[in-house]
């Protein structure tokens, strides 16, 4: 099992009620691994919204993720 | 260089780190918090931001604006934490040699941070309520 941090920001961290997790998993990359955190919640975001990062970077959903990484949620930005 | 600022923006600071004397032209944009947004009277707002990422992103929008425009510095500092209304979200400055270049990469960097860099609002409204705000429709 792997092990991954999970950052959420925005409205997402209410979807998910923190900002923050850890979590052991297999999963090799960020899209499965989102459809696993999906199973926590019942309002379910809209996926073409979120941007997805690792390690402080903008990844693509099909990034693969390996053990230790920050990966993290973002709804759209709303500053300015 | 791009920035977030915890604390009230010192738009004075900034301009004068903009202005250099190669530069004829200024243009700046202060974003305000003002009291209402989509029919409801706002109260206060935070600002949260993902502070490593935002400053990436929002440094790469000022490489592109140096890239793009005939300018000759560009600044942008967005405030993060709790505003109440008149306060300055956002500033954007820039020099250059002639105005049209000014103008464009002015715009050009707000609209690109508006929609790309990680900050996210939320509001307080006057019926006790709040919530995060959605990316409104382009006002212009």
């Amino acid at each position: 099992m792997k092990k991954f941090e999970i950052l959420f920001f925005g409205k997402l961290k209410e979807t998910w009620n923190t900002n923050k997790l850890v979590i052991e998993s297999n999963c090799t990359d960020i899209e499965s691994l989102y459809e696993e955190l999906l199973t926590q919640v019942t309002d379910i975001p809209h996926k073409e919204s979120i941007k997805v990062a690792i390690n402080d970077e903008f990844v693509e959903w099909n990034s693969v993720i390996s053990d230790q990484d920050t990966i993290a949620f973002l709804p759209p930005a709303s500053g300015g | 260089m791009f920035r977030l600022s915890e604390t009230t923006i010192d738009d004075s600071d900034l301009k004068t780190q903009t202005l250099n004397p190669s530069s004829g032209g200024f243009v700046c944009f202060e974003g305000w918090v003002r009291n209402n947004n989509q029919g409801k009277d706002v109260q206060k707002l935070a600002y949260e931001a993902y502070p490593k990422l935002a400053i990436k992103e929002g440094n790469k929008i000022i490489a592109e604006a140096l890239e793009k425009f005939d300018i000759k510095k560009a600044l942008c500092t967005h405030r993060v934490g709790l505003l109440t209304i008149g306060d300055m979200a956002v500033w954007v400055g820039v020099s250059a040699a002639h105005r049209d270049a000014a103008f464009k990469a002015c715009r050009y960097i707000l609209d690109e941070v508006k929609s790309r860099v990680p900050i996210w609002k939320n509001e307080s409204w006057s019926d006790g309520e709040s919530g995060w705000v959605e990316q409104e429709e382009d006002k212009n």
